[in-house]
Formats: C-alpha cells, structure tokens, sequence
C-alpha cells in the first residue's frame, strides 16, 4: 500500500525536476539577433465545389497564432471555421457550419537537433497533413485518398527535430505519442509512431517514411513512404505519398506534378498542376463493414487536373477539374475559388531588433 | 524536515545548473548564427563582403530548397516578424537549425 503512495510523489518530483531543467535551458538565450513578436496569421478562401452535380459554396478561414516565449518557447494554435451552403432539390441553399481546433500545441526547442512539442498537433505522419494541407498551398483543393486511412490529429507528445548528416544530406525525424480523446471536436486515437525524412539539397529530393500503430480497438498498424522532388533545371515539382493500413482501411497513393509557367514572362504567375490516385478497399470486408466505411469501403480512381494563378504572393485563385471512378458512381469533380493569406504582428514591431 | 528542504533545494539548483551548462556548451561556433549579427557599423573588408555573399547565395538556396518545395515566396517582412515566422516552420517543416539561420539572415537583408 505504502509503495502505491511513494510513486506519485516520486512521479511528481521527477516531473518537477525535468520542469526546473527545461525552465533554465529557456533561460539561456540562443541569440538569433530578432526578438520575436506574436503573429496572427492563417488563410482565407472562397470555394464553390460542383460534386457529382451537387453545388458546395463554402467560405472559411483558418486562423493561426503564434505566440513566442523568449528564445527557445513557441505557442502555436490553429482553428478552422467554414460554412458550407448545399443547392437542395428544390435549388435552395442550406448552410452547415462547421469549426475545430486544427492543433494547440507548446514547442520548446531544446537544442538545434530536437524539438519537444506537447499538446494536440497535426500527426506527423508523410508530408500532406503537415506541410501540404493548408488550402493556400495545397495545389489541388480535393483532399487526396490517402487522408482518411491514418489518424490527422493526436493528442500527447512528439520529439523531432532535423540535423545535417553529411553536407548533401539532412535528416529529418519525428516520434510521437497520443492519447484516446472522444471529444466530438478533438477526438484523436490512442497511438504511437513517428517518421524519417531523408533530403538531399544538391538535388532538392526528399525521401521518406512513416509508421503509426493505433493502439486501442482492434490496433491497426499503418505505414508510409513519400518522396518529394524539384529538379534545379525546371520549375517543377513532384510529389508523392503512399499509405498501407492493417485494418480496414486499404491502401492508397497519389503522385502530383506542379509545373510553375515561370519562363513565359506573360504566365509567370500561372501553375499547371495534375495528379493521380488510387485507393484499394481492404479484402474480405463484410457488406456491413462497407457500408459503415462508407468512401473507404470501395476501391476509388481519381484523376485531377487543376490552375493555380498567383494574383499576388499572398492571393491566389484557383480552378480544378477531377474525374472520380468508384464502382457504380462514376463521378465529375469541379472546384473554383480563392484563397488569401494574411499576416499581421499582435504587437508594434518596434525596431529591427 | 528541513533537511528535506535543504536536499529538496539542492537537487532543483542542480538541475537548472546543469541546465545552464548544458545550453551554453551547446551554443558553440555556429557561422550562420555569427552572421545574422549586425555588421553594418563596421567597414567591410574585401574578404568580409565575399563572406557576406556567400551568406547571401547559401540562405537563398536553403530558402528555395526548404520553403519553395511547399509554397510560393512570401514578401519579406520586418526582422521580428520574420523570427517568428522562421522558428515556427522549424518546428513544423523540421528545418534544420543551420538552414534556418541561413534563411532567416537572407529573409532579414
């Protein structure tokens, strides 16, 4: 019984003590010449979306604040807000709201190789939930298929960092864990993982992996490879990811190609963006389970082709055509909008230190 | 009792001194880091403006490589804003800490 007693005291002073030790590694200034100043940041857009016939106008803003603590602290937060009005059969609108907490979460940078991040965040799982989602840069506006087969969010801890591993090559790396979280706006699964990023500069070519494994129900395992490359000689870049789930949630991959019109001083600002895709349903699912699974449960083809036209750095509009082949709903995909990014400081900037 | 204050005591100011020592070994040489230091009230040398340069060339290759892989070229904002913004892609696009001195001292010129 006794014994019982002792180890949250211990637990306690242990966590008091590594507390004391982050405190006054923060202490230290790291000296990068700029005090940092609070940002409000995030993204605007605009998109009318044309589904298999049915009409989507949807307004949303995606707002992100950065809040900086000394040298070494960053709180960062980003919600989501839109409101999605559907055409009905009698041609009028109905709107449905729809708002959540992207990530809240603390980072502390220890050193120059790691990280510690503590809160919800984006599960660093590939590249496209972390770096590509955002709809100011995501090239096409139609999630990819790959999305919904691992967890976005996890709630919990995560160490990464990146380091110079010989001068052609970085590494990168991220390890996480998550706690079970059934909240309807933050729910996150109880799991674990992490990846590897592998880029080589003189190239411009990343290459990488992931693993996740869920560790509640029936303890699905996931793992990813993905691999990023713009070649020096074109304004070109090329994308790919894919993802393969133990549990019912199949497999998918996409590759996409942006090609920058930069050559030509009249569309410079123009993007000509495609991709493919490919989602496999996992086998021997039972008719109950496909229906629940609902897009999940059947193997999808997807080919998009889109425009992106940069009215200035921060604006830019957008218009993409996709053809969706799933059996017995073959399905047209068209979307046209706008995106901003904003950016403002929370505080006079004063000087430029 | 007190002597559990007393060791209580000793074992937080060990942690934050080991703390302390274990950042400032840690914050050795570093090129980048000496370069985003004003040196505009000091004549420059030949040697020092080729530096300078080289600075200039490395942090826009760093910028290209990590920040346009993602998206398209932001304006340059003020020094503080920009340090922001650098030490959250660091964190989120795992930026090594030598490319984001690069790019923060090219983005601040």
């Amino acid at each position: 019984m006794c014994r019982f007693v002792r180890w949250p005291r211990i637990v306690a002073k242990a966590a008091l003590l590594g507390l004391c030790f982050l405190f006054s590694l923060a202490l230290q200034a790291q000296d990068d010449g700029f005090k940092a100043v609070p940002i409000l940041t995030g993204s605007t857009a605009y998109f009318t979306r044309v589904t298999a016939g049915q009409y989507q106008d949807a307004p949303a803003v995606s707002p992100v604040l950065l809040l900086p603590f000394g040298d070494k602290w960053l709180v960062e937060a980003k919600g989501s807000y839109s409101d999605t009005f559907s055409k009905n059969a009698q041609g009028d609108y109905n709107g449905t709201i729809s708002y959540g907490m992207t990530y809240g979460q603390i980072d502390y940078i220890a050193n120059r190789y790691m990280t510690f991040v503590a809160g919800r965040f984006t599960t660093p799982f590939n590249i496209y939930g972390e770096r590509l989602a955002p709809n100011w840069i995501r090239a096409l506006q139609t999630t990819p298929l790959t999305s919904p087969v691992t967890s976005g969010s996890s709630l919990g801890g995560m160490m990464r960092g990146g380091f110079p591993g010989t001068e052609s090559l970085n590494v990168t790396y991220a390890l996480y864990f998550s706690s079970n979280n059934t909240h309807h706006l933050l729910a996150t699964d109880r799991s674990t993982g992490g990846r590897a990023g592998f880029f080589l500069p003189r190239q411009r070519l990343e290459l990488g992996a992931s693993f996740q494994q869920v560790l509640q129900a029936d303890r699905p395992h996931s793992s990813g490879i993905f691999m990023e490359w713009q070649p020096n000689r074109a304004p070109l870049t090329v994308r790919s990811e894919y993802v393969r789930s133990s549990g019912t949630k199949g497999s998918a991959y996409w590759i996409e190609s942006v090609y920058r019109l930069s050559q030509i001083r009249s569309l410079r600002r123009l993007e000509l963006v495609g991709r493919g895709q490919q989602f496999f349903a996992a086998s021997n699912l039972s008719a109950a389970t496909v229906k629940k699974l609902g897009a999940l449960g059947k193997d999808t083809n997807e080919g998009d082709f889109g425009l992106n036209y940069y009215l200035r750095s921060d604006v830019r509009a957008s218009a993409s055509y996709g053809r969706q082949f799933v059996l017995g709903r073959d399905a047209n995909l068209w979307v046209v909008g706008m995106t901003y990014r904003f950016i403002m400081p929370m505080l006079p900037q004063g000087g430029a230190r | 009792m007190k002597m559990k204050f007393v060791l209580a005591s000793f074992l937080v100011a060990g942690a934050m001194s080991l703390g302390l020592m274990a950042n400032a070994s840690s914050g050795g040489k570093d090129v980048a880091k000496d370069a985003t230091k004003d040196s505009s009230a000091v004549p420059v040398s030949a040697e020092q403006a080729a530096q300078n340069e080289n600075m200039h060339f490395e942090g826009e290759k760093r910028f290209r490589s990590n920040c346009a892989r993602c998206h398209a070229a932001p304006p340059k904002f003020s020094p503080r804003m920009m340090a922001t913004i650098v030490r959250h892609m660091r964190v989120r696009a795992t930026i090594t800490d030598q490319d984001m001195r690069l790019i923060l001292r090219y983005m601040t010129e």
